[in-house]
C-alpha cells in the first residue's frame, strides 16, 4: 500500500502520517531526509523526533540517494519528506542534479518493493504565486513532477488541512 | 465554534455573513506573537462563534526566518482551532467544503 500525504506548512501532515503508520505492523522505519545545517533545522528535527518517540520507529538517515536504501526487514516505511529530498538532490553537489526527479522516483519504486506499507509525506508549496526566479522554479517543477507521479502510483492520496485528512484518492482504512 | 479557512479572497467572510453569531477574521495574524498558541485557541474559541483564518502555508518557504516562523505559527493555530471547532469549512472559489461536523445552512 502506497500512501501520499500532502499538506502545507504546519498543516498537521506529519502527525497524520505517523498516525497512519501506527496502524500497521512492526517493524517501522522512519526515513529522515533533512540535512541539518543550522539551528532552525536542528529544532525542527528535534520536534519531529519527540513526536516519534515511543512510536517504535527505527530512524534511517536518507538525505540523498534514496535508491541505495536497503531495509533490514519488511515492514512499514514513513518517508518524510519529498520537499527536502528534492532540494537535496537538486542543490547538494553530491546530488543527482538535473536527474533528481528520475533518481527519486527510482528510489521510491525500489523502496515500495521492500516494504508492506509506504507512507510518503510531501509539501504543498504551489499556492503562493507563479512568478519565481529560475532556481526556485526548477525546484517547484521538480517537486510537482514528483508529487504527481507518486500520486498516480499511490493507492491513497490524502491532503491534510488544519489537521483534517481529506482523501483525493482511496479511502481511510 | 465554526472555523472557516481557505486561501486569500476565497469567499470566507461572504460565506460567514449568512451565519449568526460573533466573529473574528484574520486570526492567523494573532499567531506569530502568541506565547501559547493553545491558550490563544482556547480564548478565541470561548469568545467567538465564528473564526476565520486565511491559509498562508501553501506557498514557497519564505527566505526570512520571521516569515517562516509566522507561517508555522499560523498553521499550528489553525490545527488547534480546527480541533476545537464543531464545524470546519474550507472555502475555495467561493464554494464551501465541510471538512468536519455539519452545517445546516449549506
Amino acid at each position: 500500500m502506497l500512501t501520499l500525504v500532502v499538506g502545507g506548512a504546519a498543516s498537521g501532515k506529519s502527525r497524520y502520517a505517523e498516525d497512519l503508520v501506527l496502524g500497521t505492523p512492526l517493524p517501522r522505519y522512519y526515513l529522515a531526509t533533512m540535512e541539518v545545517w543550522d539551528a532552525e533545522c536542528a529544532v525542527r528535527v528535534e520536534k519531529h523526533r519527540q513526536m516519534r518517540a515511543k512510536k517504535q520507529f527505527a530512524t534511517v538517515e536518507c538525505p540523498l540517494d534514496l535508491d541505495s536504501v536497503q531495509l533490514p526487514a519488511r515492514g512499514t516505511v514513513l518517508l518524510e519528506d519529498l520537499g527536502n529530498l528534492a532540494a537535496n538532490e537538486l542543490y547538494d553537489p553530491r546530488g543527482a542534479g538535473d536527474n533528481a526527479v528520475a533518481a527519486i522516483l527510482a528510489g521510491v519504486d525500489r523502496l515500495a518493493k521492500q516494504c508492506t506499507d509506504l507512507v510518503i509525506v510531501t509539501n504543498e508549496v504551489f499556492s503562493g504565486g507563479a512568478d519565481y526566479a529560475d532556481d526556485t522554479h526548477r525546484y517547484l517543477l521538480a517537486l510537482a513532477q514528483l508529487n504527481n507521479a507518486i500520486a498516480a502510483r499511490a493507492d491513497r492520496v490524502v491532503r491534510v488541512v488544519c489537521g483534517i485528512p481529506v482523501y483525493y484518492k482511496g479511502v481511510e482504512k | 465554534m465554526i472555523f472557516i479557512t481557505g486561501p486569500l479572497y476565497s469567499g470566507k467572510r461572504t460565506f460567514a455573513a449568512a451565519l449568526p453569531g460573533s466573529r473574528l477574521a484574520d486570526v492567523q495574524d494573532l499567531a506569530p506573537a502568541a506565547e501559547d498558541l493553545a491558550a490563544l485557541a482556547d480564548r478565541l474559541c470561548r469568545e467567538y462563534d465564528i473564526l476565520i483564518a486565511t491559509e498562508v502555508g501553501g506557498g514557497v518557504v519564505p527566505m526570512e526566518p520571521e516569515q517562516r516562523a509566522a507561517r508555522e505559527a499560523a498553521g499550528r493555530l489553525a490545527c488547534l482551532l480546527a480541533a476545537r471547532a464543531d464545524c470546519v469549512v474550507q472555502m475555495f472559489c467561493g464554494i464551501p467544503t465541510i471538512l468536519k461536523g455539519e452545517m445546516p445552512l449549506c
